[in-house]
């Protein structure tokens, strides 16, 4: 009997999706069940056929890893290093400017890793006693220095646990990514190894578990392989909690020299559950929403409903808020140059939720309204959630 | 010594930033090039990272005046006492008065300031300059 090929899984929040042969299923998560059990309770037929080397699972069920990024300026150890974290898949709680650090509140949260950068190798030192005043006030598990190599002696007396790396920032004052996108990815994967609920899946896989955005990143030079997509386009995950945006690096004027085609975005606060709230400040804070929500013949109200319609809404503001935030309109850390976007794909729970007539709606009302076109980027929507099956193995191995 | 140099605003004058790097790199200089297109935060922001001793900013279409009127306000961020800012290229707009350029930008925060005047020249001066300063 032919052996079957790899058996992919993605492991989310609410769903497991399994790729076999290129056929996806999904299946809806008990929550009464610890992970690991609903999946190999659910799909045990299916993990038996397969050896553990050939089985590649990503997953975002828990909840990503978490950083606070310190740097000495916004125009490159900052940027370079939120580049970094968004495309190895971590959420950002905040980023210090170093030579204010003295005005910026620690974070309450717990951070899963702290990442502090500077200046190139050969400069003068530039982190002194107030890092690690600083770090005092700060609850955090990891923290990796990446800057200039004068300082590594004084932040390895200072700062207990500190991991030092080379530096992001190279001598020509270009980014220097992978040894810091290993350190990250193998975080996220100690990460996983550490919690109770879902250690166990190395009991099935042999192979090293990816975080989903990390993945889906991964998968984006492949996609035109396989949908009807033009460069460049930008990819919108709406989620519960967070909404991620991978772009193409054609639509960002900026100093950042990669290899990487693609780079990721996280908007933390624009979900439409877990983050409701701050999606509706978000929107009641936008010039232009009273005038979507008539174009869309509903009235404030709705935002403070608990409906099917208030959720489609909801959803239709958060593709709007998207734009908007990456849009010249909004100073961030990136501008997107959406005028040369030449599609849209939209992925996860917002394809199950809003048909394609009512996202091509909102998109057609943000190009008119915001950025004056009478025409928008073609849309496409991954409707069956399988775009993350294209990174998980390399082209030669997809089934 | 090190060199950020670039050419400030909405300039996309890529030979004679090419040119500034090479006459910079032919006389020792170590050049941190920015090309072009560049905004004035970021000039600074490459001065604090390579701790570099000279910013040179280059402007060709004249736009200099309103994109480097903020320099005094960045300059006293951060202590910069041991950096010369300097300033060349064709640095007005329309029908200007060239002799009163030169205290416009010595008044935004530039140390030297040259318009309309040749690469090698302005290159010679800035020798002199960090000469006389030790």
């Amino acid at each position: 009997m032919k052996k079957p090929n790899k058996l992919l899984i993605d492991i989310g929040s609410t769903y497991f999706k399994i790729c076999e042969n290129g056929h996806i299923s999904h299946y809806f998560r008990n929550f009464d069940k610890n992970i690991f059990d609903d999946l190999t309770g659910k799909c045990s037929e299916t993990l038996k056929k397969y050896a553990k080397e050939d089985i590649h699972i990503c997953s975002s069920a828990n909840g990503g890893l978490s950083t606070l990024i310190i740097g000495l300026t916004n125009s490159f150890s900052l940027k370079y290093a939120i580049n970094i974290a968004f495309n190895s898949g971590i959420n950002i709680i905040d980023t210090v400017h170093y030579l204010e650090i003295e005005k910026f509140t620690p974070p309450k949260e717990m951070i899963d890793v702290v990442i502090v950068v500077g200046g190139i190798d050969g400069g003068k030192g530039v982190f002194d006693e107030r890092l690690p005043n600083y770090l005092k006030e700060v609850n955090y598990q990891n923290i990796v220095y990446v800057g200039n190599n004068t300082n590594r002696s004084f932040l390895q007396e200072q700062v207990p646990g500190i991991k030092i790396l080379d530096n992001i920032i190279s001598s020509r004052l270009q980014m220097h990514e992978e040894e810091l996108k290993t350190y990250l990815t193998d975080l996220y994967q100690a990460d996983i190894m550490g919690k109770e609920d879902i250690k166990h899946f190395y009991d099935i896989t042999s192979n090293q578990i990816y975080s989903t955005p990390y993945i889906v990143n991964r998968s984006l030079p492949h996609l035109s392989d396989k949908m009807n997509v033009a460069d460049p386009f930008i990819l919108i995950d709406i989620g519960g909690a967070t909404t991620d945006i991978h772009y193409s690096r054609d639509l960002v004027k900026d100093n950042i020299i990669t290899d990487s085609e693609y780079d990721r975005l996280v908007f933390k606060k624009l979900g439409v559950y877990k983050s409701r709230e701050s999606l509706v400040f978000s929107a009641k804070n936008n010039e232009f929403v009273y005038e979507l929500l008539n174009f869309l013949n509903v009235t404030e109200n709705i935002l403070e409903e608990r409906s099917d319609k208030a959720t489609k809404v909801l959803m239709q503001l958060s593709i709007f808020l998207v734009l908007y935030k990456m849009s010249k309109h909004h100073k961030a850390y990136i501008e997107l140059e959406l005028e040369k976007l030449n599609s849209i794909v939209l992925t996860g729970g917002i394809t199950k939720v809003l048909s394609f007539d009512e996202i091509n709606e909102i998109i057609l009302f943000f190009y008119k309204k915001i950025l004056h076109f009478h025409h928008a980027p073609a849309i496409l929507l991954d409707s069956n959630y399988e775009i993350w099956s294209y990174g998980m193995v390399t082209p030669k191995e997809q089934p | 010594m090190k060199v950020v140099t670039g050419v400030v605003g909405n300039d996309v004058h890529v030979v004679a930033n090419r040119l500034i790097d090479i006459s910079l790199q032919e006389r020792g200089f170590e050049v941190f090039n920015l090309g072009v297109n560049t905004y004035l935060e970021e000039f600074i922001d490459a001065v604090i990272e390579t701790d570099a001793d000279v910013l040179l900013v280059s402007s060709l279409n004249g736009e200099a005046e309103g994109w480097c009127r903020d320099l005094g306000i960045l300059k006293s961020k951060y202590d910069f006492s041991d950096v010369v800012f300097m300033i060349g290229g064709n640095l007005g707009v329309g029908e200007m008065n060239a002799e009163e350029l030169g205290p416009k930008y010595r008044n935004y925060g530039f140390d030297l300031v040259f318009h309309q005047v040749d690469l090698n020249e302005g290159l010679d001066q800035l020798e002199n300059y960090l000469k006389e300063r030790k």
